[in-house]
């Protein structure tokens, strides 16, 4: 073979081989690390495992902020004014967490309206609200 | 009066930026462009000057100023804050982007006319776009009128910090920096310029930019850690992947032009490059401004922006393809290279790179494509599925790294370098090995592969084996090559630092009062007492913390911080600096009387990240300053 042809042939391999290895890479992470958003009202009307890690999100009912006195446990409930959504924690919370302020929660729905959250998901600035909470709102109003 | 003198020379700039853009392309002789580019620079300077002018005298009639500044702001911040937002930050990126261009043209000695012009003609107009979309949809010096408020609402406290006053900027450099490697690409096919010519012009500039580029994004991770109160220092937040996958394509590029430059060969490819990593900068932009993906970088959430944004990124990247698709090279000159040769290490070199920063700009914009084509359903794409793409890429890549200094152009002769290099690698990784059982008193097989790669690296980029005739051959070939060695033992040090601190971090929670002690990694920990301080603008209590261990004893204080007016909270982490390990306490929520909860971490080689980052900036910027030089 024509020494130019077949220099040719060996990028072009690599070229395959490397978008191939890409695609295969991103299915596959796609396909494990998808986190879907659902707001109180999806999860009541969900039959969704309690070992499916999904973000949940709304804002946080006024008054419903429970804090253990001795331990990092808390407890809160969000709502989309059309229902509500007991969310479990332990651990410390990002600085801008407040009543009537929007969050997402990333975590487990452990059974018919409670969530198990790992993690609290914080923003650098107090005006900002997650667009998936914005949209939800919006939806409401 | 100030602020209408800003807006002024706005409109001259954007006035004489047209005007210049299209008189490079129409008129076929040679231009005073050095002129126009420094009067240009006068005028924005001017305008500049002018907003920062507004920030210091406090003048809340200019509606920016009102937005982002407040009497109690210390001065350092007011000055500081004329970039802290949106309209302010465009004015320093056209600045930068007219300074590379007034750089470009200083140094420049192209005979052929036309290719300069060219170049010129490119900047001025996206230099006009840009001023476009500031004057019309961001003006800055726009005012409250007729009744401004008394006090502005002040600049959101994450950003009252020095790396934040010194990280916009310098990334800001780095993203238009790759203005002048898309306009050298674009004229250099419509001028004809030689491929060697364009690709030595070129190559410099995409060094320096990546530079700043490594820097902003390092001081960027650098602010996250210790401002945000988390220990993190990269998030896979959209506005993060926003540069970086601009830096990977830049980094693409400065490899590609090696090969244009040095074998006439990837010439196709190099041009097409360069307009993509220009796109990239620009798509980031676009995202970052236009609110359109969930980030914690809340910047404006405008979707008219955004739509004149998408205009720009449009007009300009189709405009280059178009231009590519009719004036590409069909001058490939065939120059053989085999299976061993650089050219084909460095083949594979941008494929990875490239095909990395397609990943990752998938994975960011999946939620997009995911809404549009679920009629709406909302979805994250976290970080384990950036971790799990990047991991293999970086393998591979780091296995090219290694040897990339020992191959030759053409083939390479004798592959007799590899064994040795093994060798080395593994002494390396065992030295590494028993220096982290030192330290921690364990050894975590996560850690494994990030430990031979960056030995292998290290090992690579010394070339310590390579066959030198004395001493004083190696340190001359040391001399010669100093740029690339540089960033590349920058690489190995990032890649120990990420591999160290994602395996070996340790955190935990628990609330503590005064006079409590508690014990985290064979240390005790006592809660000294909580002390209310009066700052500038904002009131905190502070935590002072009490550290020992049987080497040393030491004190750390951590802050939650109140600032007013506007009332934020945040949290400032006590940080316990250190080559090997970072102790970071942050402090939580106040639970009854003065008992407050913490989070204690344990970082080990956390400044290994930032210590390589600032190795490849050290090493891609002599590495450009060399070039300019012999130009």
């Amino acid at each position: 073979m024509n020494p130019i042809r077949k220099q040719r042939i060996y990028a072009l391999i690599a070229i395959l081989a490397g978008s191939i290895l890409a695609v295969g890479l991103v299915i596959s992470a796609l396909s494990k690390n998808l986190n879907l958003f659902y707001s109180p009202t999806d999860l009541l009307n969900n039959n969704l495992s309690s070992d499916t890690l999904i973000r949940a999100g709304g804002m946080v009912r006024e008054g419903s902020i429970k804090r253990s006195s001795d331990s990092l446990s808390i407890a809160f409930t969000v709502t989309d004014f059309k229902n509500d959504l007991l969310i479990n924690y332990s651990g410390i919370l990002p600085d801008l967490f407040s009543e009537k302020a929007g969050v997402v929660v990333q975590g487990y729905l452990e059974s018919e309206g409670t969530f198990r959250a790992v993690e609290v998901l914080a923003k650098h600035d107090e005006n900002y609200m997650p667009p998936e909470v914005a949209k939800l709102l919006e939806e409401d109003e | 009066m100030i602020p209408e003198i800003g807006h002024i020379l706005l409109v001259i700039a954007l006035v004489l930026s047209f005007v210049g853009g299209l008189g490079a392309f129409a008129l076929k002789r040679e231009l005073p462009v050095l002129k126009i580019s420094f009067i240009l620079n006068l005028l924005l300077i001017g305008s500049f000057f002018a907003l920062i002018y507004s920030f210091v005298i406090d003048d809340f009639s200019v509606a920016y100023v009102a937005q982002n500044s407040n009497t109690n702001l210390p001065i350092y911040y007011k000055f500081a804050a004329t970039w802290g937002a949106h309209e302010g930050s465009l004015i320093l990126w056209i600045l930068s982007m007219n300074i590379w261009l007034l750089t470009f043209i200083f140094f420049d000695n192209s005979k052929n006319t036309n290719f300069s012009n060219y170049v010129f003609g490119v900047c001025c107009l996206v230099i006009f776009s840009f001023l476009l979309f500031t004057i019309f949809t961001s003006n800055p010096f726009e005012r409250i009128l007729p009744i401004p408020p008394i006090n502005g609402a002040d600049l959101n406290p994450s950003l009252q910090d020095f790396a934040f006053t010194v990280h916009p900027p310098l990334l800001y450099f780095g993203y238009s920096g790759l203005l002048i490697p898309f306009a050298i690409s674009i004229s250099a096919m419509l001028s004809g310029q030689p491929n060697k010519d364009w690709a030595s012009s070129s190559r410099p500039w995409t060094l320096l930019a990546c530079s700043f580029l490594t820097i902003g994004i390092g001081l960027g991770s650098w602010w996250a850690y210790y401002e945000l109160g988390w220990g993190g220092w990269w998030f896979w937040d959209p506005v993060e992947n926003a540069a970086f996958v601009p830096w990977l394509l830049a980094v693409a590029l400065v490899h590609s032009l090696l090969v244009t430059e040095n074998r006439n060969i990837f010439i196709n490819w190099s041009l097409l490059l360069s307009i993509f990593a220009f796109a990239a900068s620009l798509l980031g932009t676009f995202l970052v401004r236009s609110g359109i993906l969930t980030s914690v970088h809340a910047f404006a959430l405008d979707p008219e922006r955004g739509l004149f944004i998408l205009g720009i990124f449009s007009f300009f990247v189709l405009g280059g393809l178009v231009i590519f698709a009719f004036k590409n090279s069909t001058n490939n000159v065939a120059s053989f290279y085999s299976l061993n040769s650089k050219e084909f290490g460095l083949l594979l070199n941008n494929l990875l790179l490239v095909v990395l920063a397609v990943s990752i700009l998938f994975g960011t914009l999946y939620p997009l494509i995911y809404e549009a084509f679920t009629d709406g359903k909302q979805i994250s794409v976290g970080a384990p599925y950036f971790e799990f793409i990047i991991f293999p890429f970086a393998i591979l890549l780091g296995l090219l790294q290694g040897i990339a200094l020992y191959i030759s152009w053409g083939s390479t002769k004798s592959f007799s370098f590899i064994g040795k290099l093994i060798v080395e690698a593994i002494s390396i990784s065992l030295l590494t090995l028993v220096l982290l059982f030192i330290l921690f008193d364990e050894l975590i097989s996560a850690s494994f592969f990030a430990i031979f790669i960056f030995a292998w690296i290290l090992a690579g980029s010394l070339m310590i084996n390579f066959s030198f005739k004395s001493f004083a051959n190696y340190l001359d070939f040391v001399n010669r090559r100093i740029g690339v060695m540089l960033s590349h033992i920058g690489m190995a040090l990032l890649v120990l630092g990420i591999g160290v601190v994602s395996s070996y971090s340790s955190e935990k929670e628990l609330i503590i009062k005064p006079g409590e002690k508690v014990e985290f990694l064979n240390k005790d920990i006592e809660l000294l007492a909580i002390k209310d301080v009066q700052g500038p603008n904002f009131i905190s209590k502070t935590a002072e913390i009490k550290v020992s261990d049987d080497k040393r004893v030491f004190n750390i204080q951590s802050e939650k911080r109140t600032y007013f007016p506007s009332g934020q909270v945040t949290t400032e982490a006590g940080i316990d600096t250190g080559l090997f390990r970072d102790f970071y306490v942050s402090m939580g929520d106040n639970f009854k009387e003065d008992s407050w909860s913490f989070r204690l971490q344990s970082k080990p080689f956390i400044r290994w990240i930032w210590l390589g980052a600032l190795l490849i900036t050290l090493g891609t910027f002599i590495s450009s300053i060399n070039l300019i030089r012999k130009q």
